[in-house]
């Protein structure tokens, strides 16, 4: 599963909120698709849980479900406390999973 | 002459009760708002950052540079102005069969144009242009001349089983109406920016497609002969269709439905 | 005839119905294979609530649009007021699309450190529908706000 994380803006400072981008390449399938080719249905693969963590403490919790777009975006915000790494954990319901990260580095 | 066939065309569209004005569907402003902010959150963005790793090792800047016959600092208006004449390859070539001669150049093996590689990276280097217009010149030689008539034949020549052509559906009379729900786009106008934000995410397709493939694209639905890619009639509708648009500001990559 | 060969060539039938699965008849089939995921807003709202009642609220403000260009990627904006303080902020945000077969789309759950109680992403929708935002505050209270999307039949293509 391929991921990015975003910052907006890109300077902040102590005390800003900013925003936070996750963005996973993932198929998202509801289960209920079928297959052009082979007419089957193809099996639900969707992301079910994403956990974004600032300096490993848990900052926002998301269950997810099949309803999420291909290759989904979620936006969540931050308030700035100070320097740190953000964490972003992600798992589908096949068991696979990612964790990808991002320094924070406010200005002043 | 042509103007009556253009109709006939226009006139089988509308039989096909495909053709209305239904402006009571279309987005309002606040609406399009949102999807105007959805393009900072592209998926295609992670496409666009492995196309960088790809041609950073693949390539790179300088050897780039060299096979276009420019400075790196001139890469970036060198990119805003594909399809272009190269001069190694003694004719116009896309952005994408230019980064083929690099690869070729280094001794790497050539991606093919449809490759998700080729894809990708042709994203990474146009995006490199982002912020500049795109500033195509098709008289700056005899080819690039050869290549914009061939073009414009290409884009008005009516073709395959519904004797279309692209002009049926882009032409000025026509666009902004709407076909099945879609307003038939005018290629060359801001809003649409054709040539200067493809390779883009396909919403309806959940994939970055390039300039060329949305071309076959339309291809394919209005029952025409598909052109293959980085075929000589292919590369001139390329030339022809940025031509129209020259000016756009690059915003790769796109976001489009 | 003739029309039919033109919708199909246009991919109408084959791409809408991969990219925004029709849930009318693609359900039966579904079950088999994703019983489980199958939820309506009742028992949704149920499992998010326990059974309390939800309030419809102007503090909680939900952006979609009036009219889905593609009822495969519809953006979703969601954001509460609330101070985000240890003893008064949103401790949840749920996102729920009515008339999906899995009306659940996501749940949020948000803390003080966010600095805002503020959520968006990007939704698949079947059909013409509402959908619904629910805020869980932190002094047990549920808020909500919904809104109507009509997703075009022109979705593919
Ligand atoms: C039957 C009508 C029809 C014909 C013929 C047609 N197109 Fe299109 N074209 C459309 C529609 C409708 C869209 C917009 C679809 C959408 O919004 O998803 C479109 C979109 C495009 C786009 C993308 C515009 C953007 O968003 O940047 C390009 C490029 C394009 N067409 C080029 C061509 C070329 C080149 C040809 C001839 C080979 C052609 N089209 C023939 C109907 C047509």
């Amino acid at each position: 599963m391929k991921t990015l994380i975003k910052i907006k803006p890109k300077d902040y400072k102590v005390g800003d909120i900013v925003k936070v981008d996750f963005m996973a390449m993932h198929p998202m399938e509801s289960g209920m698709r079928k297959d052009k080719d082979t007419g089957q249905i193809v099996p639900a693969h969707y992301i079910n849980e994403v956990n974004f963590l600032f300096n490993d403490k848990m900052l926002t919790k998301m269950i997810t479900w099949e309803s999420l777009s291909v290759n989904p975006v979620l936006t969540i915000s931050l308030k700035v406390s100070g320097a740190g790494t953000l964490k972003v954990l992600a798992k589908d319901n096949k068991g696979d999973n990612v964790e990808s990260s991002v320094a924070i580095t406010p200005k002043g | 002459m042509r103007k009556l066939s253009m109709c006939t065309a226009l006139c089988s569209l509308v039989l096909c009760g495909m053709l209305n004005a239904e402006e009571s569907m279309s987005m309002n402003a606040a609406d399009k708002a949102m999807y105007a902010e959805m393009l900072e959150n592209n998926p295609a963005a992670m496409d666009v950052a492995e196309g960088e790793d790809m041609f950073n090792s693949l390539i790179g800047k300088d050897a780039y540079a060299k096979v276009l016959g420019v400075k790196v600092k001139d890469l970036p208006k060198t990119i805003a102005g594909f399809p272009r004449m190269v001069k190694v390859a003694g004719k116009v070539v896309t952005l994408s069969q230019s980064l083929q001669m690099a690869a070729a150049d280094r001794g790497h093996p050539v991606p093919k144009l449809e490759s998700n590689e080729m894809i990708k990276m042709t994203a990474h280097v146009k995006s490199l242009a982002n912020g500049l217009e795109t500033n195509i010149d098709v008289k700056a030689d005899k080819q690039m001349k050869e290549m914009a008539v061939l073009g414009q034949h290409v884009f008005e020549e009516r073709r395959g089983g519904r004797g279309l052509s692209c002009n049926s559906c882009h032409s000025p009379d026509i666009v902004g109406s709407r076909l099945r729900m879609q307003a038939l786009p005018d290629l060359g106008a801001k809003e649409t920016a054709s040539a200067a934000t493809w390779p883009a995410y396909r919403m309806t397709q959940s994939v970055m497609v390039t300039f060329d493939k949305r071309m076959q694209q339309c291809m394919k639905n209005a029952l025409l002969a598909e052109l293959p890619l980085g075929s000589k009639e292919m590369v001139a509708l390329e030339v022809y269709v940025t031509n129209k648009g020259k000016g756009n500001t690059m915003q790769i990559p796109g976001l489009k439905r | 005839m003739e029309r039919r060969s033109f919708l199909k060539g246009f991919g109408a039938v084959s791409a809408c119905a991969a990219l925004v699965p029709s849930i009318v008849s693609a359900a039966d089939e579904a079950k088999k294979v994703t019983g489980p995921n199958e939820m309506s807003v009742e028992s949704a709202l149920a499992a998010i609530t326990g059974g309390k009642p939800v309030t419809p609220s102007t503090k909680v403000s939900l952006s979609a649009p009036e009219i889905a260009e593609n009822g495969a990627v519809v953006p979703v904006k969601v954001s509460v007021e609330s101070p985000m303080s240890a003893n008064d902020h949103v401790k949840a945000i749920h996102v729920l699309a009515t008339k999906n077969n899995n009306v659940r789309c996501a749940n949020v759950y948000l803390t003080p450190a966010n600095g805002e109680a503020s959520f968006a992403t990007r939704i698949k929708l079947g059909t013409t529908q509402d959908v619904l935002a629910i805020a869980e505050l932190s002094n047990g209270t549920f808020l909500s706000a919904k809104q109507n999307v009509k997703v075009t039949i022109g979705g593919c293509g």
